[in-house]
């Protein structure tokens, strides 16, 4: 029997049925729609993330810290003249010391509890080249000591358009000392707002970010009155993974592996890795419904199987052959799985878009509003700077529609096989 | 006398089958030819045997003893895929007309053709005329609910001619349908046999259905008894 026939009578078959036959196509549009809204909305989001990375934190470069052990950080100290034994080291173009604290910020008469990091601005702008950028004024490479530069929420914390730390305007830094660990003494300052950045976005890792605030590290050094660093951020000759591995290792070296070194493709890798583990470990699951929709199938083929065994007996007392008969069977099979893996992908699609749109909201990712009174609208994308677009790459594509037909054809081949074996004889005896 | 072709010899025929927990002793050793050109009627009441020998002509079934032999090929040697070949050179005519109830009088009669892979185009002309020739070119595109009885089994004649087969074989043809109806099916059977040599074997219970015949051989209890000519 031709190929077209076989599938021409597996229709007829099938449009016999059309309520039995949409109900276990839709088992398999619901486990493919699924496993296609998640991996596109993984994939999707991954690439968010990687886009991030490569925007917040350049990737030539390391982060040096200290090395918490167990929690607790150790007794070693990083200095910021430690720069010159990392500037030594081979591919290792540049060292710059970060000295972060957490201060009191009071900005017209508005008090913040923020993050203050002293580094030098012209350095720190060399290695942050896309991130360290000035919105509005200019970021000065020879700072006085009362310059201070912003980030984008700290100017705009709200996002309404009430700005505060506007260029030109001052702000108040305190900070509270603790001597001997007992007695408190509060020290303060007035800077400058001499420029407010760009902003980075949602991931930023050792690099600019939209609630830090800068002052040069001199200021920050008398200041704090120390010289103690908690980051040195080094920047490398190149990205090549061997540069970065031999970098990372000679630097632990130098400290005596006192000092952790990351890099922020290890980050991403890490990152990238959990999420693939997420994505796999729901993907599973929504496989499992696929399964569930194949024994849906497997269950409506014994059916087909039992109230047409007349008619299988007919077509083989015609002379149909044992493997037409089991080709008709896996025909009708396969005519279901290919439709519910089109509509099921289609819907996934469907799914992963909704869901990148107001999902978010409820996963507690917070959706950034723009407060304009009447006809709140929610940003596309999900959180702010984040915005993730569904991709669905032809692997996934590719895979979900022969996983549909797979699992379609796989439940099949049990009652095909039993229909194809039965005796004509008997099975025109069948009522 | 002309030497004729021999299209079916049983020799020996013997068939056992369970019913449940009882032996069934259906063939008790059937010796049986068939010539080219023949229209056998196989008489006998129910029980006789007559059906299981029908359905080991027809390859539909296999002999537990002795041998069949469809123009000289021994039934009992082929394969599942041979026997399904040598079906399709077999026209089956069932009491219950065996009809796909989905399919019109023509998709029916096509069917037959399209499982020996005949292209669209011939097995629809070709289907339109064995339907006009069993006397149903305007009932065509009617479906076997939307036909009499008499209708349908000329539906089910049509399609068991569709691949030219050696022979026809007949299961009680008109044992489901009413007395004038079947009078009718018969003479259509008796002119194809007579204008095109169509080979006829039929299995019947009606002595008067059996009258029409060529050839009439008596079965009872598993053997044939009694053989006679019209």
């Amino acid at each position: 029997m031709r190929t077209r026939d076989i599938f021409s009578y597996a229709f007829s078959a099938i449009k016999l049925r059309k309520l039995r036959a949409s109900l276990t196509t839709m088992g398999v549009v619901i486990g493919i729609a699924a496993i296609v809204a998640l991996l596109s909305l993984g994939q999707g989001f991954q690439n968010a993330i990687a886009a991030q990375f490569e925007r917040g934190f350049a990737t030539d470069t390391l982060v040096v810290s200290l090395r918490s052990l167990q929690g607790t950080q150790s007794s070693y100290q990083l200095f910021t003249n430690d720069t010159l034994t990392i500037e030594k080291i081979a591919n290792v173009t540049l060292a710059v010391p970060v000295i972060q604290k957490t201060v009191y910020a009071k900005i017209e008469n508005r008090t913040f509890l923020i993050n203050v990091a002293g580094v030098d601005f012209a350095e720190y702008g060399s290695v942050f080249s896309s991130t360290f950028v000035a919105a509005t004024g200019s970021i000065p490479s020879n700072p006085s000591n009362e310059s201070i530069v912003v980030g984008a929420r700290v100017h705009d914390p709200w996002q309404n358009g009430t700005t505060l730390a506007n260029v030109g305007d001052s702000v108040e830094i305190i900070w509270t000392t603790v001597v001997n660990g007992f007695r408190r003494e509060n020290i303060t300052y007035t800077g400058q707002v001499d420029a407010v950045l760009d902003e980075v976005g949602g991931f930023s890792f050792g690099g600019p970010y939209d609630l830090g605030v800068y002052i040069p590290i001199a200021q920050a050094e008398s200041f704090f009155e120390t010289q103690e660093t908690d980051l040195i951020i080094v920047k490398l000759k190149d990205s090549e993974e061997t540069t970065i591995d031999d970098a990372s290792q000679e630097i632990r070296n130098a400290f005596g592996g006192q000092v952790s070194v990351t890099s922020s493709t290890a980050v991403l890798g890490i990152i990238s890795s959990v999420f693939t583990f997420v994505e796999l470990f729901l993907a599973g699951i929504a496989g499992i419904s696929l399964l569930v929709a194949g024994i849906g199938i497997m269950n409506i083929m014994i059916v087909s199987l039992m109230e047409r065994t007349r008619e299988i007996g007919i077509l083989k007392a015609l002379g149909m052959k044992s493997r037409t008969v089991l080709l008709i069977f896996l025909s009708e099979a396969v005519t279901i799985g290919l439709l519910g893996a089109v509509i099921g992908i289609g819907l996934g699609l469907g799914l992963a878009e909704l869901v990148a749109r107001f999902g978010f909201l409820a996963l507690g990712l917070r959706n950034e509003r723009a407060d304009g009174g009447m006809g709140d609208t929610v940003n596309q994308g999900a959180v702010r700077g984040l915005s993730i677009t569904p991709v669905l790459t032809p692997t996934v594509l590719f895979g979900a529609f022969v996983f549909g037909l797979l699992v379609s054809m796989v439940f099949a081949l049990y009652p095909a096989w039993r229909a194809s074996r039965l005796k004509p004889v008997d099975a025109l005896r069948y009522e | 006398m002309i030497q004729m072709a021999i299209v079916v010899e049983a020799v020996g025929l013997k068939k056992i089958y369970m019913l449940g927990k009882v032996l069934v002793e259906a063939l008790r050793g059937v010796n049986l030819k068939v010539e080219s050109g023949d229209f056998l009627a196989i008489l006998g009441p129910s029980g006789s045997g007559k059906s299981t020998l029908l359905n080991m002509i027809g390859a539909l079934d296999k002999p537990t003893a002795g041998k069949l032999f469809i123009e000289d090929v021994d039934v009992s040697t082929l394969n599942d895929n041979q026997l399904a070949d040598l079906r399709r050179s077999i026209g089956f005519v069932f009491q219950f007309f065996n009809l796909i109830p989905r399919f019109t009088a023509r998709e029916n009669v096509e069917l037959a053709m399209t499982i020996t892979d005949m292209g669209k185009g011939e097995r629809r002309k070709h289907a339109e005329n064995l339907l006009e020739t069993v006397g149903l070119k305007e009932r065509i595109d009617h479906k076997p609910t939307e036909l009499s009885g008499g209708e349908q089994q000329r539906v089910a004649i049509a399609r068991a001619l569709a691949n030219n087969p050696r022979f026809l074989i007949m299961d009680e043809p008109t044992g489901n349908i009413d007395s004038k109806t079947a009078s009718e099916i018969i003479d259509l059977v008796k002119r194809l046999n007579e204008e095109r040599g169509v080979t006829t074997i039929l299995v019947t219970h009606d002595s008067r259905v059996a009258e029409k015949a060529k050839r009439v051989v008596q079965m009872l209890d598993g053997l044939i008894v009694k053989e006679m000519a019209n």
